[in-house]
């Protein structure tokens, strides 16, 4: 039951027609195919580009901690208390992208729709092909706002570790769930990505939750990227015919 | 009662907190004011550099106000009719005649992006939402605050596609005239609408905007659609738009709260 929910979610035009469109400066084999496991790109500056279409892994779309033991997620108590009635799939119709609104961060990492990456001096862009949103990172040296308007996906800033890119997220509305198991995320999560990009065709990102009202301590998943070559985002407009909400659980 | 329900249609929280950045690269007056009549500024390739946050231009102030229904958001003339400057009016299809004069007559119910779907093009371009630009190599972005969306526009020299998929937002790619970027759309659905009073765009339309930015703080942006379907010759408006300073982009997620659509009934 709860699978068939999963797959009714996030249910989307995959027999649609693809772009085809050869990405360039790809680095390719000889028979032509990209070789992904080619050097990483490196910008004008030195650092690694990570520019390229990316899609995560639909695995943690049902638990971001899969990857983790239970008692390795710090629910406070009343978190806990709550993901177990959210699984309970009563409260399937709350979730954010139910109703068409943004999946959230680090979510859209969880669905199998690719993102594309657009590595600027100042600015890194990231398109996510999942509700067409956009999502702006500073990196000319502003930081974190004090007070931010709360938002979907937070205000970001981004700094460089070493080969590692690092983006600080703050500000979020406090309205998505980090999955549909529905652990929750509030106002006062402070989100870490970590990029590291290995080679050409493969990205590690690691995602530290440091939400101190829903979990006792941070936590930390890592979850692999795969590059997309020779394809282009499509739109995807969720309130376009929508059927769901009415066959879902909840108020 | 019809601007009314438009301009319910379109509210947005104009009233959020915004957020203060001063704005990189700015010219100043002597005075220390930002110089909007300075050149446009350029990439390193010698093209105009159309990167920046643009709003177009709005000569709807106090509509709501007339109406009794005050909003704190200017709109263009064009969002309520594309053709509102062109004196002989559009050059309708007959189909397409009768068909404006059904959808206007609904008082814009059915106007879909009133349901929180993309506007399309070129209603993205007179839509009261701010817009940024980045230009890069390659690609033009445009990061619109209505629905956090995007549109991608390909400068890498790669041709329209022969059979798109139909979408609300088309397929664009873009190349330079001089210090015009001149883009292509085409790829579009059915069923569009190009503003509040229903005038159709259909599978055979082809949209060219001419982006032209003035000087550091005004755009041009002049479209053509060529719609043989809808209408009987290609016609063309001119857009403005204004470059706008020291604030950033806000999300406005239109399903968000949404309360209007039940009394469009």
């Amino acid at each position: 039951m709860k699978s068939v929910v999963a797959v009714i979610a996030i249910s989307m035009p995959l027999a649609a027609q693809w772009l085809n469109f050869p990405t360039k400066g790809i680095p390719r084999t000889p028979d032509g195919k990209p070789n992904l496991s080619a050097p990483a790109p490196k910008t004008a500056d030195g650092k690694p580009d990570l520019s390229g279409m990316w899609e995560g892994n639909f695995k943690y779309l049902a638990n971001l901690a899969a990857d983790l033991k239970p008692e390795e997620v710090p629910l406070q108590p009343w978190a806990a208390a709550l993901v177990k009635e959210r699984v309970s799939l009563a409260h399937a119709r709350e979730e954010s992208p139910a109703n068409c609104l943004p999946s959230g961060l680090p979510r859209l990492y969880s669905t199998p729709f690719p993102y594309k990456i657009l590595q600027n001096p100042a600015m890194t862009i990231i398109l996510y092909e999942n509700f067409g949103v956009y999502r702006q990172i500073f990196t000319d040296g502003r930081e974190l706002p004090k007070d931010p308007q709360p938002s979907w996906l937070g205000y970001s800033v981004g700094k460089w570790e070493g080969d590692t890119f690092v983006v600080d997220t703050i500000g979020f509305n406090g309205k998505t769930w980090l999955d549909q198991m529905g652990h929750p995320q509030t106002e006062a999560t402070h989100l870490t990505e970590r990029f590291r990009r290995r080679d050409f065709g493969h990205m590690e990102l690691q995602i530290t939750v440091d939400d101190p009202k829903a979990y006792t301590k941070p936590w930390t998943v890592r979850q692999d990227q795969r590059l997309v070559a020779d394809t282009e985002l499509l739109e995807m407009v969720c309130a376009e015919n929508e059927k769901d909400l009415a066959h879902l659980g909840g108020k | 009662m019809f601007v009314a329900i438009v301009l319910a249609v379109i509210s947005a929280p104009l009233s959020a907190q915004w957020l203060h950045y001063p704005t990189a690269g700015v010219p100043k007056t002597p005075s220390g004011l930002p110089n909007l009549g300075a050149p446009a500024p350029r990439t390193a390739d010698g093209k105009p550099d159309l990167s920046g946050i643009w709003e177009a231009e709005n000569r709807i102030h106090d509509a709501g106000g007339a109406a009794g229904n005050p909003t704190e958001l200017p709109i263009s003339l064009e969002l309520i009719n594309i053709a509102a400057s062109l004196k002989e009016g559009l050059p309708y299809q007959p189909w397409a005649a009768a068909l404006v004069k059904q959808r206007s007559a609904g008082i814009g119910k059915d106007y879909p992006h009133s349901r929180c779907v993309p506007p399309g093009v070129p209603e993205i371009d007179v839509l009261p939402e701010f817009r940024k630009i980045v230009q890069t190599p390659g690609l033009l972005l445009m990061l619109q605050e209505f629905n956090a969306s995007y549109r991608q526009i390909f400068t890498d020299g790669r041709p329209l596609p022969m059979d798109p998929n139909p979408s609300w937002n088309g397929y664009s790619i873009g190349h330079w005239e001089g210090d015009t970027l001149v883009v292509e759309t085409a790829g579009f659905r059915d069923d569009l609408w190009l503003d509040v009073n229903g005038d159709p765009l259909t599978s055979a339309a082809k949209v060219t905007e001419r982006f032209r930015r003035l000087n550091f703080g005004n755009m041009e942006i002049e479209v053509t659609v060529d719609d043989p379907k809808a209408y009987t010759r290609p016609w063309t408006i001119k857009l403005h738009h204004y470059l706008v300073l020291n604030t950033e982009l806000l999300d406005y997620i239109c399903l968000e709260n949404e309360k209007d659509i039940a009394h469009l009934k």
